[in-house]
């Protein structure tokens, strides 16, 4: 009750707890750029560079960042809206092989890239399905793709082979390297640019569209959304089907960066979308988010741990991922609970 | 008689049965175009079953209604405001992180293969919203609003959604006087521009300053619908609420002890103003007021389970800080809402009676099982619970039998306050006056108890000394006896007698 | 219906009994145990092999880590929240009991340790446990963060621990000879190892804390109804916390007994144990809403699991095969028991 007289003036803190809230985000991408420059990287030469901000060391970060880049804005929507996909990891190793097994059988890049997009909808339809039309809880619905999506790509891939790759008769095509590692604007590969697409289409699509507008009404009051005759169901269903896509997306940029079909690639990636999303200010309790807060959070995670490779050995790259998914809960519900008691 | 216009809403001989109660008898009456109709009744009269009928969320047994002389049947929320009758439910249903223009579209939006498109839609809304209240900002975010403020946004989605009528239930619970103001001249407003409003709400005076005419039910029956300057005044409406003089069935009780148990001095919060009080041992005390009047802020307060400030003694000792130590010093709480605070619904009663006691069932920390049987056996005897195991989950009984569950517990509990928050909301009659019994044998065998109760008859039948509260302050307390003044009870806790809080 | 049912009872005095019916959870633990013998006996028909002693005790005997992980997984889900961190927690406290129990002075970093007895790695490499128990007790009752999230950060915190510990790899040289003991001691002159019996006996006791005791019992209050269990006089926060470190108490054990069985502390063992120890709860019965479910449908969850796997490898299915089968498992056991649960309620 203690808001009950405020008028719809805003004092001069109110403004700058909002200003913060919305830029806090570039000053964190900001900050951390400028350590990981000031770190002394002599000692290390991973990727042939002396400095951080050298060109060839920001174009192979952004190369690396493309599959995180894909998949962040579309799991941030569907947060939004307060649910929550943990399958998005699987999905992605399963369109990485699906990818890599259609072109090392001599399907040409497009039809190979619009089969694996078909696929990845249908991976997402799956969830849809479990969790709209069978009611089964989102993490539990989604676990069990999870382990559904894991099980078929490692199904795919032949018995004692790690990943779908040359040999054996079959040669991957010359141009499956292409996609996500030649570069073609700015020396960076097209599977940057789509993911940069991705994510215009997602700021877009929440500003300006009926599903954005929807996803917020879903997350935000379920009740409200229905009574005012919103199909929810409808609208979480779609928006796991775009998670599903851009997951397939992911998958492709990953399988082809790598050069091969890896079941196992996609493994953790939840827990990163988890990390960047709740790292972009998303609440996990739905209604607030944005697609590109998102995506610059993905940006901070990708600079971090590639920039930490050279300061510190890869074996404290999990410890440095579990302390910030924790310190960003932590933070995000310091936020809600001080805008709860303002 | 030629010359009158068709009524906005017409209801013909409405009826809703459940299961062993008829909520709604045979209702008729109808509401005119462009007026605040307001609809009372006492608790239990079927107002909320009439609403919910109207919205939709119940079909009728039998009967009709009309709107604007089209047939009406809605089967949903949804149905019913596409056939022009919005509701304002109690609690809020707009979306606190879009904006105000947002909300105000929200289901209505126009758009094009997906993307919304700006068009008249959005001046119209934003129109509506400046017409009924200019200061609230459209491109705020709701989460900024007051309460008050929110309560309007989506008044104004219902008007600009095209609703003729909209039903507005008890709109003011929660709103300072000032915001009740400033809600009432948006109300006028709504109804100069061909909006009916149908107001439900127990405040008489606000009844009085508001409408154009009434409607009363009393146990499940239409009474009267009258223009409201043909009723004298709160008095009247009191009577045709009440219908007979209060039931009165009670006889003051010897039991009562001089000895002091419990002393609230200075209790203030949010809602409460500088409540005090004091019970006795062996005393029923009743707290009466309307929704949102502090009486369950006050229990939850002597049950410790939310802060006041303020000193609350109980056997000459402070309560504590949670209701642990409020169990613990011999306090007992019956929750306001059964399902959601009282009851382990997918528990089987023998599990729901044992909670608040586990010490005495229990020898270092294990159950002593055949006791545990024996316990839940002796109480649903005892509060003759009708269940054929003590094994059956409580969720399958009916709902008196599960207020005698939670009612078990806090007995278990072997408090000497039983604080008692609606005991008998939704709970047939058999059962409520088995429950009053209940609450005579304990307070005759020295267990105070304090009832808090939104039904006059109710704490007319069991207390001796009736607390009334108004908008959060104590304004009087009233000696129960065979002279207790039933109206000017009714008068005072429904402001109809506006006096200074003291 | 229920008010027919009142006024009949009001009319004649009934007595109630103690028992006659099963409840709910009982129903569903028959079930899971009909059907965990039921597939028990189609694999020994159509499996060759199959019907053997020792595969009914291998299936017991192989899963006996997951099953104990299983014990604090199913009590925390009673209550409503997830647990996640057991298989973070397995490996670091394998990898700081045998870092403890390592000779000072080795060749190279990863050889030397701090050169502490062994009881005393042991009990130092629990402390660790725990802390990481503390931890998601902090987050998930202090700072109201969903259990899951939580439990996902903490599982990467501590597999993170013990990755830096090892360097992202194993340590297992340099440890004094009676630390091998523990895992690989046979008891009662079979093969069955000393941490089978530990599983039993963990089996038994928590059965009895479930059934008879006070604790077991605040745990399915809160998991039914936290906001009835507080006015009920229970203090949620605090019974939350003990489940917590309960359960990070229990995988500290699993991962202490499997580095002495292996004798190393190995930064990945226990990948995905933390899942396993989850399906094989929801196969038992246990909702994750809370307030239902219990060890002993957890057991025979696993037994199902077991014998889906075993069974599996036995048509010489490809171990890729687990993953696939896991998931459809689970599917058909969330799905029946909320058909079985419904039809049973009407």
């Amino acid at each position: 009750m203690s808001n009950a007289h405020t008028s719809a003036t805003t004092t001069f803190g109110d403004r700058a707890a909002r200003f913060a809230r919305n830029y806090y985000i570039y000053f964190v991408l900001v900050a951390v750029v400028a350590l990981l420059s000031l770190a002394n990287l002599d000692r290390f030469d991973l990727f042939e560079r002396g400095n951080f901000l050298n060109p060839n060391n920001i174009i192979n970060i952004l190369r690396v960042s493309a599959p995180l880049l894909t998949l962040a804005g579309a799991f941030t929507l569907l947060m939004v809206s307060g649910y929550i996909d943990l399958s998005v990891g699987s999905a992605m190793s399963l369109s990485a092989v699906v990818y890599a097994l259609l072109a090392i059988n001599g399907t040409p890049f497009l039809a190979a890239f619009l089969i694996t997009m078909v696929v990845g909808a249908g991976l997402g339809s799956i969830n849809g399905f479990l969790v709209v039309r069978l009611k089964i809880t989102p993490v539990i619905a989604t676990l069990i793709t999870l382990s559904l999506f894991k099980g078929v790509a490692l199904l795919l891939v032949e018995d004692g082979v790690s990943a779908i790759k040359s040999g054996g008769g079959l040669k991957m095509p010359s141009w499956f390297n292409d996609y996500g590692r030649e570069g073609v604007l700015l020396s960076l590969p097209a599977a940057f640019w789509v993911a940069v697409l991705v994510t215009a289409v997602l700021v877009i699509a929440q500003n300006r569209t009926l599903l954005g507008k929807y996803a917020a009404a879903t997350g935000g009051n379920p009740t409200a959304a229905k009574l005012s005759g919103i199909n929810t169901g409808k609208v979480v269903f779609l928006l796991y089907v775009i998670v599903g896509v851009t997951a397939a997306l992911a998958g492709i940029a990953r399988s082809s960066f790598m050069s091969l079909g890896d079941p196992l690639s996609g493994d953790g990636m939840e827990l990163t979308a988890i990390l960047v999303v709740l790292l972009g200010g998303t609440a996990f309790s739905g209604g607030e988010g944005r697609v590109l807060r998102s995506f610059i959070g993905a940006l901070i995670i990708m600079a971090l741990t590639v920039g930490m490779l050279t300061l510190v050995p890869a074996y404290y790259q999990t410890l440095v991922l579990g302390t910030a998914l924790l310190a960003a809960a932590a933070s995000n519900h310091l936020v809600s609970r001080k805008e709860a008691g303002s | 008689m030629t010359a009158q216009p068709t009524p906005v809403l017409q209801v013909e001989g409405l009826t809703k049965d459940f299961p062993g109660v008829r909520a709604v008898d045979d209702v008729s009456f109808s509401i005119e175009r462009s007026t605040i109709h307001c609809l009372v009744g006492e608790n239990g009269a079927g107002k909320s079953t009439l609403v919910k009928m109207l919205t939709g969320a119940l079909r009728p047994t039998s009967g009709t209604m009309t709107v604007s002389g089209a047939p009406y049947e809605p089967h949903n929320p949804n149905d019913a405001r596409r056939g022009g009758i919005a509701t304002l439910f109690q609690e809020l249903h707009v979306v606190d992180q879009l904006t105000v223009q947002e909300n105000l579209t929200l289901g209505m939006e126009r758009s094009r293969f997906g993307f919304l498109v700006s068009s008249d839609l959005d001046d119209r809304v934003v129109g509506t919203l400046a017409a009924i209240e200019p200061s609230i900002d459209p491109s705020a975010r709701v989460s900024s609003l007051s309460v008050a403020q929110k309560q309007i946004v989506e008044i104004a989605r219902a008007a600009s959604s095209g609703a003729s009528v909209i039903i507005m239930d008890e709109p003011t619970a929660a709103l300072s006087e000032r915001e009740v103001e400033r809600l009432f001249a948006v109300i006028r407003r709504l109804r100069e521009t061909d909006v009916t409003v149908i107001y439900i709400s127990h405040k008489l005076d606000e009844i009085f300053e508001l409408g154009d005419a009434v409607t009363v039910l009393r146990d499940g029956r239409h009474i009267a619908t009258r223009p409201l300057s043909q009723v004298a005044g709160p008095p009247e409406l009191i009577e045709m609420m009440i219908g007979r003089a209060v039931l009165q069935n009670y006889t003051p009780r010897t039991t009562v002890s001089e000895e002091t148990v419990l002393t609230a001095d200075g209790l203030t919060n949010d809602l409460l103003k500088d409540v005090s009080f004091h019970i006795k041992r062996g005393e029923v005390v009743g707290f009466y007021g309307l929704v949102g009047a502090g009486k369950t802020e006050i229990a939850r307060a002597l049950f410790a389970a939310d802060k006041v400030a303020g000193s609350i003694e109980f056997n000459g000792r402070p309560v504590g800080r949670s209701p642990k130590d409020a169990i613990r010093s011999g306090i007992a709480l019956v929750p306001e809402e059964r399902r959601t605070q009282g009851l382990f619904t997918s528990l089987s009663v023998r599990r729901n009676i044992s909670v608040m006691n586990t010490r005495k069932l229990s020898s270092s920390g294990v159950f002593r099982s055949a006791d545990e049987k024996a316990a839940a056996i002796e109480y649903v005897r005892k509060l003759s619970i009708a269940t054929d195991s003590i094994e059956k989950y409580a969720e399958k009984l009916s709902g008196g039998n599960q207020q005698k569950v939670v009612l078990a517990k806090c007995l278990f509990a072997d408090a000497d306050l039983l604080l008692l928050d609606e005991p008998t909301r939704g709970v047939d009659v058999g059962a409520k006056t088995e429950i009053y019994d209940i609450i005579r044998r304990l307070a005759d065998s020295g267990t105070s108890v304090a009832v808090f109760s939104s039904e006059l008859e109710e704490v007319l039948g069991i207390c001796d000394r009736i607390f009334l509260l108004v908008s959060g302050s104590l304004a009087e307390e009233v000696k129960n006896g065979p002279d207790a003044d039933a109206a000017h009870i009714l008068n005072v806790v429904t402001g109809g007698e506006r006096r200074a809080a003291p | 219906m229920s008010v027919s049912a009142s006024t009949d009872a009001m009319k004649s005095t009934v007595t109630p009994s103690s028992d006659r019916r099963v409840g709910d959870e009982t129903f569903i633990t028959m079930l899971v145990a009909c059907v965990a013998v039921g597939l028990f006996v189609v694999a020994s028909l159509a499996v060759p092999n199959f019907f053997q002693p020792l595969t009914m005790l291998n299936l017991v005997t192989n899963n006996w880590a997951v099953i104990s992980l299983g014990v604090g997984v199913t009590f925390l889900l009673v209550s409503g929240n997830f647990d996640l961190s057991v298989g973070g927690i397995v490996a670091l406290s394998g990898v700081l009991a045998v870092w403890f129990a390592q000779a000072t002075g080795g060749v190279n970093a990863l050889s030397t340790g701090f050169g502490f007895p062994t009881w005393l790695a042991i009990v130092c490499a629990l402390c660790g446990a725990l802390a990481i128990g503390a931890l998601n007790a902090l987050f998930v009752v202090r700072f109201k963060v969903p259990s899951i999230i939580v439990t996902l950060g903490t599982m990467l915190v501590a597999r993170g621990i013990a990755q830096v510990i090892t360097q992202g790899s194993q340590r297992n040289t340099n440890l004094p000879a009676d630390f091998g003991v523990l895992g690989n001691l046979t008891m009662f002159g079979t093969s069955v190892k000393l941490p089978v019996i530990g599983m039993a006996i963990l089996l038994a006791v928590a059965v009895f804390i479930e059934r008879k005791t006070v604790f077991g019992r605040l745990t399915y209050w809160i998991g039914a109804n936290p906001v009835a269990a507080r006015l009920s006089g229970i203090d949620n926060a605090w019974h939350v916390t003990k489940l917590y470190l309960f359960s990070a108490g229990v995988a500290g054990m699993v991962g202490i007994l499997l580095a002495s069985e292996f004798k190393s502390g190995f930064s990945n063992r226990g990948t995905l144990m933390e899942f396993d120890a989850l399906v094989i709860a929801l196969l038992g019965g246990v909702a994750i809403a809370g307030g239902f479910g219990s060890v002993i449908g957890m057991f025979f969850g696993a037994l199902i699991l077991g014998v889906v796997t075993t069974a599996a490898t036995g048509l010489v299915l490809s171990p890729d095969w687990q993953f696939t089968l896991k998931a459809i498992a689970v599917f058909l056991a969330v799905t029946t028991q909320t058909w079985a649960l419904a039809r049973r309620h009407r």
